[in-house]
């Protein structure tokens, strides 16, 4: 069942000037985590402040569970529309304790309030920390408390806004799998906002990719890997080599017209045994510690890096590509 | 086509807060709109007569206090703002608050002790005869004196807005002009005067409103300018068309200034750009050179503070055995009472105006609100007419109705009551008030009451459970800061005030135009007293 959904969305700011999405369409299955990836100005914090009521639309519509919640006649307030939401920069109210931030958003009696904010507390590890107050809890710490009230009234949807762009990156990985745990054993349906590809295939049963206001492709991670639908979307994933018509002819490789090719950097290997290969002459070789970088170069213009365990004492190297790691989009 | 587009979400977006928000700015824009409604109804008899004689009057002497004034406060204010953030030299450190004290004196009991010092016969003759010293008589009672008083009383404006600038202002960017080879001297002008120019005019701008706002000094000197002309019709000649049309044509000035003031600003953005990591140095001084320093910084202080307060304890010791009554007691009472009154009022309609115009969806009224701050740029004298014409006409309306059940008159209601004098003090100081609340519910941020909305609590429980517990430090200096002013303000109250009710600032005003100066020294001290209050409070908020 489709939780969410989109309907040529299209905002802009200073009086239209700047479009910041144009007409996205898209929907969310019940119980799927939905990662939105795209570079700052991409418009993603934009659209799920829309899906969360604080922003409002210029056109297009929004619903949630098959109802109309935005619309450019009709919109429901942030707070009738039971999402949740985990904010970048976690927005604990400094002036409760742990257990009064989470009590904040259950509109029940006081005993059941309170074995719910022993639960959420026991799901993210945190139990025993219910009067402690905000500025007494560590980054991660904090983050688990913000989880906790979001998902304590039991959301339908939670949204989470980059939560771990204000953590270094060794407890960012620990904590997001940590988080992505919860959330899956909850079984809650989740849209994770980043810009950061590895935390988006990490955690994610579909990935959605925005650029410029745009909505490029919506597929889960295998098939964004293999068949991005343009070079942007397969250079999230690794370094990416565009690849010429004369430069795929130097392969022996047969190009028809009006497609456009890639090939990622790590594919383009030194071999003789390959079905695509040509010659490429070594530019220069820098001694990297564990192994040697060389700077290829396919003509005068082109250059790309392989890596090598040995030193190559040769002018020129053959290198070549299996058929179906070309990108053709 | 734009406006097609923004039709289409009107109905969607149009909320009740909206309606609120337009309530609230009429009901602060009242005043001026009735200003500019009643110049259709044209001027009074003597406007032509005015018009030839001494318009050209008010307008030279105005022009001539805000350029000498502009010029002296720009010199004492950026010059003891860059010593006193730049330099090590005696007492730096006290002097750097006490620059600011003169803040705490309204210009016209400066005014009145400068009277009392200069006269013949006055406090500094006595002193220098009692060494044998004859110094040549001064006099001070013209609008050369006047413009050195008012310089003295308020170039802590920016004096405040100039160190503000020089303390955040980057150590690096001096070290990298030095580095090019530019000199200590060169590296002021070149680099960080034109750097600092937009917070010197910022405050040179308040210094300018308050020239023009001032009446107590100006009557007290005998020089004709724009607010003492508004009294003078409307009071002396019983006209009032004739000081609506003052009012508007000294409106249209201020509204010039605002302009120039937002023009430059928008030209040098880069300003705040530059925060400092890290703090400067103080560089030491030669000997010679650090005694020149502090006698150059002490001369504000002691012409705008030192000197007056001293001749107003003097002149208390003479007489504070005829002031101190049960009548000065009620008065203060009142003063005090009034000034609680007019801060919680203004406080409540700050709060109501930030808020209402967040949770106001449609963005042309939500640019009206803007409007309803400049009341603190508009004199007390212009504000007071401007409420004394809404609030008679309905009165008269009211006082129709009651005849058609009563036959007895009921008399002004409004006008020339508290609630008259409290509404004439929300519009002039909404913006003291608005001020310090906003920036901290800019501090507050946006990511909590949407998170308490997120939760499912709406906007006036995200408010009360939320805004208002963090705000509290906010509303609190707000408060501080308004209570002041109108505690320090004389025009307005003197025009509005009820008949029975008197302030410390208006019973100062009176004796002093009774020729009993010397007793309006204890109001003047009181007044004083409670104005330091806010100053070291002000002080403190920079340096944080």
């Amino acid at each position: 069942m489709e939780i969410l959904q989109i309907k040529k969305l299209s905002k802009s700011f200073d009086r239209g000037k700047t479009n910041v999405l144009n007409e996205i369409d898209f929907s969310i299955m019940k119980g799927s985590i939905v990662s939105f990836v795209g570079e700052s100005g991409s418009g993603k914090t934009t659209l799920i402040r829309m899906i969360a009521g604080l922003e409002r639309s210029d056109s297009g519509e929004i619903y949630l569970n098959e109802n109309l919640v935005s619309s450019n006649k009709s919109f429901v307030k942030p707070e009738k529309r039971n999402i949740g939401m985990v904010f970048q920069e976690y927005a604990l109210f400094p002036h409760m304790t742990v257990a009064k931030n989470i009590a904040y958003g259950l509109h029940q009696d006081k005993k059941e309030a309170k074995n719910r904010i022993a639960e959420v507390l026991e799901l993210v590890g945190l139990k025993g920390f219910e009067e402690r107050y905000p500025h007494e809890l560590s980054g991660g710490q904090q983050q688990r408390v913000a989880l906790a009230r979001a998902i304590a009234p039991k959301p339908e949807l939670l949204i989470l806004d980059e939560p771990f762009s204000n953590l270094d990156a060794m407890l960012r990985i620990q904590l997001r799998n940590e988080i992505f745990e919860i959330v899956k054993k909850t079984g809650i349906t989740a849209i994770f906002v980043t810009h950061d590809t590895q935390d988006a295939l990490a955690v994610s049963d579909e990935i959605l990719i925005l650029k410029h206001g745009n909505l490029i492709q919506k597929a889960d991670a295998e098939t964004l890997y293999k068949f991005p639908k343009n070079l942007y979307v397969a250079s999230l994933f690794g370094e990416v080599l565009p690849l010429q018509k004369e430069i795929l002819e130097q392969f022996h490789y047969q190009v028809e017209e009006n497609k456009q090719y890639a090939i990622r950097n790590k594919n383009l290997k030194i071999s003789e045994n390959l079905p695509y290969k040509s010659l490429a002459k070594i530019a220069n070789t820098t001694f990297l510690g564990e192994n040697y970088q060389l700077k290829l170069a396919l003509n005068n213009e082109q250059f790309f890096q392989v890596y090598t365990k040995e030193k190559l004492d040769v002018e020129t190297v053959s290198i070549g590509f299996e058929k179906e790691d070309l990108l053709v989009f | 086509m734009q406006f097609m587009f923004k039709s289409t979400h009107f109905k969607r977006d149009f909320n009740r807060w909206s309606i609120f928000l337009l309530a609230i700015v009429f009901f602060i824009a009242l005043p001026i709109i009735a200003i500019f409604i009643k110049l259709f109804g044209g001027p009074g008899e003597t406007w032509s007569h005015l018009v030839r004689n001494v318009l050209t009057s008010y307008i030279s002497n105005s022009l001539y206090l805000i350029i000498v004034c502009g010029i002296l406060t720009v010199l004492f204010g950026v010059s003891s703002a860059w010593f006193v953030s730049r330099y090590k030299f005696p007492f730096q450190k006290y002097l750097e608050w006490l620059l600011i004290l003169p803040l705490a004196i309204p210009s016209y009991i400066t005014a009145y002790a400068f009277a009392g010092l200069f006269d013949y016969g006055g406090s500094l003759e006595l002193l220098f005869k009692q060494i044998a010293i004859q110094i040549p008589k001064l006099d001070i009672m013209n609008i050369h004196g006047l413009a050195l008083i008012l310089s003295v009383s308020l170039y802590p404006y920016v004096y405040v807005a100039s160190r503000a600038f020089f303390l955040h202002q980057s150590a690096n960017l001096i070290e990298v002009s030095k580095l090019l080879g530019v000199g200590e001297f060169k590296t002021f002008f070149k680099l960080l005067l034109p750097m600092a120019r937009p917070a010197i005019v910022g405050g040179l701008v308040l210094v300018l409103m308050e020239v023009l706002n001032d009446y107590g000094a100006a009557k007290y000197f005998g020089v004709s300018t724009f607010t003492t002309g508004i009294f003078r019709s409307w009071f002396a000649l019983e006209e009032p068309e004739t000081a609506v049309y003052l009012a508007a044509l000294l409106v249209a000035i201020i509204f010039g200034l605002l302009l120039l003031e937002k023009y430059q600003r928008r030209k040098i953005s880069y300003s705040n750009s530059v925060k400092s990591e890290r703090k400067q140095q103080k560089i030491a001084l030669s000997n010679s050179q650090k005694w020149l320093v502090f006698s150059w910084v002490s001369i504000p202080v002691i012409l705008g503070f030192i000197l007056p307060v001293l001749q107003l304890i003097y002149w208390a010791t003479l007489t504070y055995k005829e002031v101190f009554t049960s009548d000065f007691f009620t008065i203060a009472m009142q003063s005090l009472g009034i000034a609680i009154l007019a801060a919680i009022g203004t406080v409540f309609v700050a709060i109501c105006l930030i808020y209402f115009t967040k949770w106001n969806r449609i963005p042309f009224i939500g640019n009206l609100s803007k409007i309803s701050v400049l009341g603190y740029a508009i004199p007390g004298a212009v504000i007071a007419v401007g409420v004394m014409i809404p609030t008679l006409t309905l009165d008269k309306w009211m006082i129709g109705v009651a005849k058609n059940f009563t036959s007895e008159s009921i008399g002004l209601i409004i006008n020339g009551s508290i609630i008259g004098l409290t509404y004439a003090y929300i519009v002039r100081f909404l913006a003291v008030a608005y001020n310090p609340i906003e920036a901290t519910s800019l501090k507050i941020g946006n990511a909590l009451p949407e998170s308490s909305k997120m939760l499912g609590i709406g906007n006036i429980r995200t408010f009360f459970k939320i805004e208002f517990p963090l705000l509290k430090k906010g509303i609190l200096s707000a408060m501080l800061l308004v209570f002041v002013d109108v505690m320090k303000e004389l025009p307005l109250t003197l025009i509005l005030k009820p008949y029975n009710v008197q302030t410390l600032a208006v019973k100062a005003y009176e004796f002093a135009s009774d020729e009993l100066i010397m007793e309006a020294s204890i109001p003047s001290l009181f007044i004083i007293f409670t104005g330091i209050l806010p100053v070291i409070f002000l002080n403190k908020l920079i340096i944080d």
